[in-house]
């Protein structure tokens, strides 16, 4: 009897374990027009990170915001949409794995396919996909994993080494049992 | 040479003879008084011999029965031993499995990146397309930028411009 009741008690741990470990990334997607303008707009919070990369990389000084997702994923097969106006980007995400996510990416404008991808998204490599010309501007997609909410103010709190020894236990574990 | 006492004690129970008989009561002071001290010894020992001897048991099977009925009452009385998994051989490997687990789990531990840590994985394209029909010259290159944001590019050239109306949100 004694037996049963641990061997319960770890399943339930364990399985708790792979649930919350499941929360723990989000990916954000964006639909951006890029352009030059006499007075820049503020490069929306998502962005602020990659400003000046996007800035050396595509020599545009504004980069506005069209359509985004942020989506918390949990069994890392979801799928979601980022749309704009004219736009739509599909993401469909085919699972987890050790770098990231792997995920197929649609770009439709209206109903046509502009450009469809396949891309393993790793936790710490942003994506910026260059899509069309758009008036003076330029379309842009960007996709970005994320810690979610909850890990992120986790995180924010002050580590200490059990703390940080059960995040990497909950990390293998859930490595283990997918 | 036997000492007084032993020749006194073998005197008393009959067993000197010969010269070594005439000799020892020769030696004695007051033989008379020592005859009847013989005598009273030989009585005494007559009586303990009648009065403490073995006595037989009349019902022995019955002694012995009870005997084996009591032995075995007993027996059932006393709580059996209680058997437990937990011998001493397996304390001893479930430690050292403990053991072994917990440095394995900490070496493993030790070993992984800390959890703000980034990963040495870029983003990778698998594959990519473009709609041949609606942008014949379209081409896809793809590029990674090595500063600290590791940012991975799909750079499309030759797409179809479309008019400003576009960027609505």
């Amino acid at each position: 009897m004694p037996h049963r009741t641990l061997l319960i008690a770890v399943v339930v741990m364990l399985a708790a374990v792979a649930l919350s470990a499941n929360a723990a990334h989000a990916v954000w997607s964006g639909l951006v027009i890029a352009e030059n303008v006499p007075q820049p707009a503020q490069i929306p919070a998502e962005l602020t990170k990659f400003e000046q990369t996007l800035k050396d990389l595509f020599g545009y000084n504004q980069f506005e915001l069209i359509g985004q997702s942020n989506k918390t994923l949990r069994t890392g097969e979801e799928d979601w949409l980022a749309v704009s106006k004219y736009f739509s980007l599909h993401v469909d995400a085919h699972g987890e794995n050790e770098a990231g996510y792997t995920l197929n990416l649609t770009l439709y404008k209206e109903k046509e396919i502009l450009l469809e991808t396949d891309a393993n998204l790793s936790r710490s490599s942003p994506l910026v996909i260059k899509g069309p010309q758009v008036g003076s501007g330029q379309l842009l997609l960007v996709l970005v994993v994320n810690d979610d909410q909850i890990h992120r103010r986790r995180h924010a709190e002050p580590s200490n080494p059990i703390t940080a020894g059960w995040y990497r236990l909950r990390r293998v574990i859930h490595r283990i049992l997918p | 040479m036997k000492t007084f006492e032993e020749k006194w004690t073998a005197w008393l129970d009959g067993q000197l003879s010969g010269r070594e008989l005439v000799e020892f009561e020769s030696s004695l002071p007051d033989l008379a008084a020592a005859e009847a001290e013989k005598r009273d010894a030989q009585k005494l020992g007559t009586f303990l011999k009648k009065e403490l001897g073995a006595r037989a048991l009349t019902n022995e099977e019955f002694f012995s029965h009870q005997l084996r009925e009591r032995i075995m009452r007993e027996t059932e009385d006393r709580p059996p031993p209680r058997s437990t998994w937990w011998t001493v051989p397996r304390l001893v490997w479930s430690g050292a499995t403990a053991l072994a687990l917990f440095l394995v789990t900490t070496f493993v531990l030790m070993t992984q990146h800390n959890p703000g840590e980034q990963s040495e994985y870029l983003t990778q394209i698998l594959n990519s397309k473009v709609d041949p029909a609606a942008n014949p010259n379209a081409t896809v290159s793809i590029f990674e930028i090595k500063n600290d944001n590791k940012v991975t590019v799909l750079w499309t050239e030759g797409l179809q411009s479309l008019p400003s109306d576009y960027a609505a949100k």
